[in-house]
């Protein structure tokens, strides 16, 4: 079995329920499970690989649990992340309140955290106009404001999934470029961004 | 229907099956299974891989509210009469009654209908303050006022320097568990004793302390007495709704054991030793499970696991498709190790679809890549070994059919080894095939284990007949054992089952135990 080698860290996060374990379902295994709404517990790590130009980039998610009762570990989850995917629920107001408090976290804490704002089930609302309690423009400014790429997805009908995804990578693949270029010091406390594994933990 | 059902008791002098001195040497030589711990077939070779756990009596024993009770045991609440003598006023619990009544038929529908009330059992957790924590029926919104009640009866009794252990009244029993900072409440229709419901209370609690630790339980009520804890356990509610349901079916729960899957001793050796070479400095414990069966359990040099915490490990991983994403990582107390603090554990299944999941429980929370490395050297070789193969094979068959063992009239059996702290029980037989069956057949070992363990008049054996099925439990220092003859069984038949019954266990023992179970 060979190593695998994670490139860029990604970290959802958002309030529980708003559907980050659906986007990275939908992402990642191409379904969207019907049934009753089932929790993450702490946190769940997948590993995708992803074709940027001639290149492959192998993006570590972390599917973060949206509970309250995790929220002091979830600095570990964020930590060194290169893109954070804040998720709301375009349904549910109060969602949104959550996804400011998380792109205050991670203003504060992980300047250089990517951010991308994700509006989830988009499905419900282009089915219903009146359940959508977020505006699309409201939350475009708010992203621009801080700076953010804003996406509306429904992990349903997979719509704008692969698209946010393959942006997070390329926008992984043409700053890291940058960074190459820039720096030529070795900084050692970068070494949390990529993580190799099967290779160099061996006790 | 106690008074109604016929039994007798039978007791055996101790060696009428086997010489109690029967050394452990000796196992390999004589088919005769011993008596006593350690020697009872099952009975780990080298060191027990859980704390030693006597029964049952280890659930309770340290809980101080019942070291407070045991003085009290010669007069125990056991009616709503007798709480008289205790409470002194019976008027003002009658009243408190008459509000509980009053209080759930104002409520929202759920809560005051009629299905609601006729559970037979319910669950509820509050907070010293009286606030809602779980229902295991109906919304706590709901039920806010019921839980002041509960409350206000618990510290209505305390200020008179006692405490509230039931109230027996109209077919039901009202249980009461004060664990500080929570006070858990049962009210059941069911025939179980007081102590099996207060020992489900328990686990409740620890289920409850295991997503939080204690530490973290007492330091938010320190500061905020009337925290509504809901909001953290949020999302958590249905890990406890599972665990009652596992309360009522899970034979492990009740012998506070676990079972393993049945696999060839050499298959399983191979399992356990590369689980063993892929250790990392923080690894406390490696689990291989199947479904709900252990495969094998490796742990660091001195630490063990309680059998308590395993199920609620258990039942964390069998309760979420969760972990099938992709790699979980999520901090978890176990209670009976350290309410204090968290370990992380690393859940993964084996293959997307496998029922094979591995846990591995690290001291780090920083530990996650360690251990995803851990796995992938154990699945490494395994694989060399071409022992997947086999384990993969074993898992087809997760059980055996009674039918194996040859007694006639033996329907069903739990086995559970007193040293190892494992049980055996072969699957379920044709009559025994629907829920409610099953919850049934539960429910009489349930009735067997309260009497072999009762408080004050414990029971060394028990043969009971019913109108559907023939009932015997034993129980000595080294096992016990809880059998289900069909109505044509006699007593005289029960007794020679048993010989021939532990005969075979021991026989196949290597199959049926982890009888070498490893240490990093």
């Amino acid at each position: 079995m060979s190593a695998i080698r994670v490139d860029a860290k990604v970290v959802m996060l958002g309030k529980e329920s708003v559907g980050k374990t659906s986007l990275v379902e939908r992402y990642v295994h191409h379904r969207f499970l019907v049934g009753p709404y089932q929790n993450t517990i702490g946190a769940a790590f997948v590993a995708k690989p992803i074709q940027v130009g001639e290149k492959v980039i192998t993006l570590g998610i972390w599917d973060t649990a949206g509970s309250e009762r995790y929220e002091a570990m979830s600095r570990i989850y964020y930590r060194g992340a290169r893109a954070a995917i804040v998720c709301y629920d375009l349904t549910d107001s109060s969602s949104f309140q959550r996804a400011r408090f998380w792109v205050k976290e991670l203003q504060n804490c992980e300047e250089h955290c990517k951010i991308y704002l994700c509006g989830t089930k988009n499905d419900l609302v282009s089915g219903d106009r009146s359940l959508r309690q977020i505006d699309y423009h409201d939350a475009q400014d708010f992203a621009e404001e801080i700076g953010a790429q804003h996406f509306e997805t429904s992990s349903k009908t997979g719509n704008n999934v692969d698209e946010l995804f393959q942006k997070v990578a390329e926008d992984y693949n043409s700053s890291a470029f940058e960074y190459m270029t820039e720096e030529t010091s070795v900084d050692l406390g970068q070494k949390k961004d990529s993580y190799f594994y099967s290779c160099c933990h061996n006790n | 229907m106690d008074a109604e059902a016929p039994r007798a008791a039978v007791s055996w002098e101790n060696g009428t099956l086997a010489p109690v001195d029967h050394l452990r040497s000796d196992r390999a030589d004589s088919p005769t299974p011993g008596l006593v711990e350690g020697t009872e077939p099952g009975a780990g070779q080298k060191s027990a891989m859980f704390v030693r756990a006597q029964s049952f009596e280890d659930l309770t024993a340290e809980s101080e509210e019942l070291i407070q009770r045991e003085a009290q045991l010669d007069k125990p609440i056991e009616s709503a009469e007798e709480l008289e003598v205790l409470v002194g006023e019976k008027s003002i619990e009658e009243q408190h009654n008459n509000d509980v009544a009053s209080e759930n038929r104002t409520k929202e529908e759920d809560v005051s209908s009629e299905a609601w009330r006729s559970h037979r059992k319910h669950v509820f957790v509050l907070s010293e303050a009286g606030k809602p924590i779980y229902s295991r029926y109906g919304t706590e919104e709901a039920l806010s006022s019921t839980m002041g009640v509960m409350m206000a009866l618990v510290s209505f009794v305390e200020a008179e320097k006692n405490i509230i252990r039931s109230i027996h009244a109209d077919g039901c029993k009202v249980v009461f568990l004060a664990k500080s900072p929570l006070v858990l409440v049962g009210v059941s229709r069911t025939c179980q004793s007081d102590k099996e419901l207060l020992r489900e209370l328990q686990y409740i609690y620890y289920q409850i302390v295991s997503l939080l630790t204690l530490t973290q339980l007492n330091h938010i009520f320190q500061h905020k007495q009337n925290y509504d804890l809901r909001r953290l356990l949020a999302g958590s509610e249905y890990l406890t709704d599972n665990l009652l349901h596992r309360l009522d079916r899970d034979p492990g729960l009740l012998l506070s054991a676990v079972t393993c899957l049945p696999l060839p001793s050499s298959t399983r050796d191979v399992v356990s030793s590369s689980l063993q070479a892929a250790k990392a400095k923080n690894l406390v414990f490696s689990i291989l499970l199947a479904g709900d069966r252990l495969v094998t359990l490796v742990r660091k040099k001195d630490q063990f696991l309680h059998h308590i915490d395993l199920n609620l490990v258990f039942n964390l991983v069998g309760s979420s498709s969760s972990f099938r994403e992709g790699e979980g990582w999520t901090p978890i107390c176990l209670p009976k190790f350290n309410t204090a603090g968290f370990f992380h554990a690393h859940i993964s299944y084996l293959e997307p679809a496998s029922d094979l999941c591995l846990i591995l429980v690290s001291t780090d929370r920083e530990d996650f890549f360690n251990m995803s490395d851990c796995k992938q050297r154990f699945l490494e070789r395994l694989n060399k070994r071409s022992a997947y193969q086999s384990l993969k094979e074993a898992l087809k068959c997760p059980s055996y059919s009674v039918e194996q063992v040859g007694i006639p009239e033996l329907r069903h059996f739990l086995y559970k080894s007193k040293s190892s702290g494992l049980y055996t029980s072969p699957a379920y037989p044709v009559v025994y095939q629907t829920d409610e069956e099953q919850e049934r057949l539960m429910g009489l070992y349930q009735d067997l284990h309260s009497r072999l363990h009762h408080p004050t008049r414990p029971l060394r054996s028990l043969y009971r007949c019913t109108e559907s099925e023939n009932l015997m439990a034993w129980v000595t220092s080294g096992f016990e054992l809880y059998l289900c003859f069909s109505p044509l069984g006699t007593k005289a038949l029960a007794v020679s089952a048993v010989t021939k019954l532990l005969k075979w266990i021991r026989k196949e023992e290597d199959r049926l135990f982890i009888l070498s179970p490893l240490t990093y």
